[in-house]
Formats: C-alpha cells, sequence, structure tokens
C-alpha cells in the first residue's frame, strides 16, 4: 500500500521552492525566482498556496524603501517534505 | 519554471538538483583565508628576518600588520554599513559563522592583550596558532571541507611544536608554517573549486 503523493507539494515549482527552502534559514523571493527560473507572478502564487497549507512563513517589509519578501520553511512544511520524500522512495522501489 | 505535476522520478532529481543549487550560496570561494593568511605569513617572514638583521624593533611588522588589519576591518564595516546589499539568502552555516567569527576575534584579542601585558610571546603565540586551528576546523567541519580539516591538525602540530621551541624566530617559523597549512593552501583550494564549480554553472547554463 503506497501512500497517496501530497498534491500541495506534487508540483514541479512549490517542490523546487520547498527543496531550497529547506536548505536554508530563510531566502528572499528574488533568490528563489533566481534560482527557479519561474516568473515573478507564478512563484507569488505558488508561494500563497505553500503559505496557506502553512509549509511557508512569508514575511513582507520595506527595507531601504524596497519591498522585501522573506520565506522561511516552516516545521509543519519541514514535516511534510521529509512525508513527501519517504513516499517518493517507496514508488521508485516498489 | 512551470507549474506541472511531475513523475516520481523528476521529483527526486528536482528536490536534488534544488538542495545542490542552494548548497551552492555556502560555497566559500577562499579569498578571506588567502588575504589573511599571505597578510600573516608575511608578518611572521618578516619578523624572522628583522630580528635577524635587525632593521626595526622586533614587533615592527606585527605592528604593520595590526595598523593593516584595522584599514580591513574599517573598510568591511564601512561597505557593511553604507552599501546595506541586501541579503538574499540566510543559512545556518552563514549565522554560525557570524557568531564564531565574534567568538574567534574575542580570544584574538584577548591572548593579543595577554602578550602585552605580561604572558611571554614565546607562549602567547603558540596559543595564537592553537586558536587558528580551532577555527579551522569548525570552518572545515561545517562545510565539509577536508583541506581544511587537514589543514587544522597540522595547525595545531605547529601550535604544539611552538609552545617547545626556545627561540622567537623559531615560534615565528611554526607560526608561518601553521599559517601556510591552515590558511593560505585550504584557502587557495577552496578558491580554485569556486571558480571551476562557476565555469560549470556557466557552461550548464550555455547548454
Amino acid at each position: 500500500m503506497f501512500k497517496e503523493l501530497d498534491p500541495i507539494l506534487h508540483s514541479q515549482l512549490r517542490l523546487a521552492v520547498m527543496s531550497l527552502l529547506i536548505s536554508v534559514k530563510e531566502a528572499e523571493f528574488t533568490f528563489l525566482k533566481e534560482k527557479t527560473n519561474a516568473t515573478a507572478g507564478n512563484l507569488s502564487v505558488q508561494i500563497q498556496k505553500l503559505k496557506d497549507a502553512g509549509y511557508i512563513d512569508v514575511v513582507k517589509q520595506f527595507k531601504d524603501n524596497y519591498p522585501q519578501t522573506t520565506c522561511k520553511i516552516t516545521q509543519k512544511g519541514v514535516e511534510a517534505f521529509e512525508l513527501y520524500v519517504k513516499a517518493l522512495r517507496e514508488y521508485i522501489n516498489k | 519554471m512551470e507549474d506541472r505535476e511531475l513523475s516520481q522520478q523528476e521529483s527526486l532529481l528536482l528536490i536534488e538538483q534544488m538542495i545542490q543549487a542552494a548548497k551552492k550560496e555556502q560555497k566559500d570561494d577562499g579569498t578571506s583565508w588567502i588575504v589573511w593568511g599571505w597578510m600573516l605569513f608575511l608578518a611572521s617572514i618578516l619578523t624572522i628576518a628583522n630580528v635577524h638583521f635587525g632593521w626595526y624593533n622586533t614587533f615592527f611588522f606585527w605592528n604593520l600588520f595590526g595598523v593593516a588589519s584595522l584599514i580591513i576591518f574599517l573598510y568591511q564595516a564601512s561597505r557593511f554599513l553604507f552599501l546595506k546589499r541586501p541579503q538574499k539568502v540566510r543559512t545556518y552555516t552563514n549565522d554560525l559563522f557570524g557568531r564564531l567569527n565574534a567568538g574567534f576575534f574575542i580570544s584574538l584579542i584577548l591572548i593579543i592583550v595577554g602578550m602585552n601585558i605580561g604572558v611571554p610571546v614565546t607562549k602567547g603565540f603558540p596559543l595564537l596558532i592553537s586558536l587558528y586551528a580551532f577555527w579551522i576546523l569548525i570552518y572545515g567541519s561545517a562545510l565539509n571541507f577536508r583541506p581544511s580539516i587537514i589543514g587544522a591538525y597540522i595547525t595545531w602540530g605547529f601550535a604544539i611544536a611552538a609552545m617547545f621551541v626556545k627561540t622567537f624566530e623559531l615560534v615565528m617559523v611554526m607560526h608561518a608554517l601553521g599559517v601556510l597549512f591552515g590558511y593560505i593552501i585550504p584557502g587557495h583550494i577552496a578558491h580554485k573549486e569556486f571558480k571551476e564549480l562557476h565555469r560549470k554553472e556557466k557552461r550548464a547554463q550555455l547548454v
């Protein structure tokens, strides 16, 4: 019996964002955009979905008169990511 | 990158690629090790020559090193305060290094002050070499950078040797060798690897 893959994570861009965030303490929106090569609009939508799922925290602020969006993975996000990887391995090894 | 569903294999590959991309942010280019390494090395070697030929007072080149360090510190502090380059990403390693740097410099200053108020320089410098080794080991372990881990143990070897040699010139030789194996060689290896990584990245972007 295989676990169902988390639909929130089983999408290219959202999974890329989560994989980046799991490796760092926190990252700016521009960093995520640069590493994923996504458009700003698409990335914003996917970040909002991850935030709504409680997988990431998003802090929007102004720094030196520039808007700055910082993302950080939550404990719930870490657990979901770990479960997702475990489920993936089970599928691949079946 | 689009928002599409992936196969299981594609998912694992993507995770691996993104983790590698994030890891690159933690890769050090070795510049600090090279700059500080050569400065410390030159100060040691010139001090040996100075003691031997009697050009100036014994610590002339160390005082010069102190002035140069102060200039570099002020330059870096002003860049940090006035340029305020936004930090795109914060890693656990960088945060750890920030705190350890503070601890390293406090201990360093304490030993230097100690040498100025009575601790014999022939005992103070071995303690400094030992402190370098400690910081090099933490750095190497945190970044899993083998040349620094090996360099740290070699540097400790020179710290122990420096503790038992009889003359100040020999202490300076141990200091120079410690810095060579702990700072300069790993620094140049890190720099080479960093450049290689960027070349690979550029090639991958062109393909």
